[in-house]
């Protein structure tokens, strides 16, 4: 089954088969979180497989606002390296890699979960690996054991990295297609929506040139607390400055709160804006996290 | 805080420093070539890390409002002289208002008109304003660090 045209990461549901291609670690991290959030959310046995210590995962779903502990702790959850699963120190085999899916998802229906969410980071796949030319026999394989099934899959390629014969390759395996939704993106400025935790992301550079993408209506129609992503905010202006701080003063005066995330340079603009000491207006830097 | 003046500073007398250290012209599109020549030239005074930031945002709000509301392009000089990083930016447009003056000191919120001027006024430590019938000519100074700090 080819993917579709594209599906929003939490709309993936019982045998999706999605593929998400990604350009940054931010969008990789945000994308996967959510999917992490809403499987442990659902009741269901969630695994994430990457390159990222078990500690780093926890840390990194934490600075989205998910406590994954208490999941680990009653084995809802495991985040673990690809290596020892889906393949064996350099060497990957298909088959063996689509048995140890089909095997986990027999474990979590023995487990009692009503389903399973596997996340793989397909990064191994870019290192001297044998076998890597299985690849899409691999896809083919998981989209046979999530048949019929309770069970999805997010299979994560970095578009950047991977050459796009292969990304070609493997696609059409995919039953979905997943990336964030992005509202506006040129060389300078790109304007994405966040997902965990919800809210919008801003990269790059920011003046008044872009002010109509800026898109800050978004963030109020999305409903709830809203964080603005703005930590590869490399400059905004003055004119968009206050954009911001007007679109979260809006949302604070409606009992939502509003967190603004950005460098140490950038907070300081909003500080001179009066934004340190408005109730439900959070501005965090890296240094606070 | 800026400190207010009533004429733009003067060029650097010595005449090895008459070659501007920098000097670019600039429109609409070529704000951000501008922003990223101002953040190198101020990186390379000595500046920190956040002063160089507002000196980049300094620059582009005067470049801006060259564009927006004077002749649409203009010309950003920066040079160091007597402690400070000067960053001086002129359009040959219509000025806004008559004679010579200060950014404005004092923008309560909601702050919408001449807000970048205010943000000039705020993070400058001396700035000041020419207006003409050359055109408008606004020169920002920012402090060096102390040699040896």
């Amino acid at each position: 089954m080819a993917a579709d045209a594209g599906a929003q990461v939490t709309e993936l549901t019982d045998e999706d088969h999605a593929c998400l291609t990604f350009g940054e670690p931010e969008e990789l991290a945000d994308l996967t979180a959510a999917f992490i959030r809403d499987g442990l959310a659902g009741g269901l046995k969630v695994m994430w497989l990457s390159d990222t210590s078990a500690a780093g995962a926890v840390a990194e779903l934490a600075r989205r606002g998910i406590d994954p502990g208490p999941a680990l702790e009653r084995g809802q959850m495991t985040a673990a390296a690809c290596d020892g699963r889906l393949l064996s120190g350099q060497a990957f085999r298909a088959r063996d890699a689509a048995g140890w899916l089909a095997g986990q998802l027999e474990a979590s229906r023995r487990e009692g979960f009503p389903g399973l969410r596997v996340a793989v980071d397909m990064s191994w796949a870019l290192r001297p690996v044998t076998g890597v030319e299985e690849l899409p026999a691999f896809e083919e394989g998981i989209a046979a054991v999530l048949a019929g099934s309770t069970a999805a899959v997010l299979c994560q390629y970095d578009r950047e990295k991977f050459d796009p014969v292969t990304l070609a390759s493997v696609a059409g395996f995919h039953t979905r297609s997943v990336a964030a939704a992005t509202y506006y993106a040129d060389p300078l400025l790109r304007i994405c929506r966040q997902y965990a935790p919800p809210g919008i992301r801003i990269a790059g550079e920011l003046d008044y040139q872009a002010e109509q993408p800026l898109a800050l209506a978004e963030t109020v129609r999305l409903g709830g607390d809203i964080t603005v992503n703005m930590t590869a905010l490399a400059f905004i202006d003055a004119r968009c400055s206050l954009m911001v701080a007007d679109a979260a003063r809006t949302i604070a005066a409606a009992s939502r709160r509003v967190r603004l995330r950005c460098p140490s340079e950038v907070a300081a603009a909003f500080a001179r804006l009066g934004l340190a000491g408005v109730p439900g207006i959070t501005v965090v830097t890296d240094d606070d996290r | 805080m800026m400190t207010g003046e009533q004429h733009p500073s003067p060029p650097p007398r010595d005449p090895a420093a008459r070659a501007w250290p920098l000097e670019q012209h600039f429109d609409a599109g070529s704000l951000y070539a501008l922003r990223a020549s101002a953040a190198a030239h101020a990186a390379a005074a000595g500046l920190s890390r956040q002063r160089v930031y507002d000196v980049t945002a300094v620059v582009h709000e005067l470049a801006a409002k060259a564009v927006l509301h004077g002749a649409g392009h203009g010309r950003l000089r920066m040079w160091t002289q007597d402690g400070y990083l000067h960053c001086q930016v002129s359009d040959p447009g219509p000025a806004s208002r008559n004679g010579t003056g200060t950014p404005p000191r004092t923008v309560p919120w909601p702050a919408e008109h001449d807000h970048g001027l205010w943000i000039v006024a705020q993070v400058t430590d001396k700035s000041s304003i020419d207006h003409g019938p050359a055109g408008t000519t606004v020169t920002a100074r920012f402090a060096l660090p102390a040699a040896g700090a």
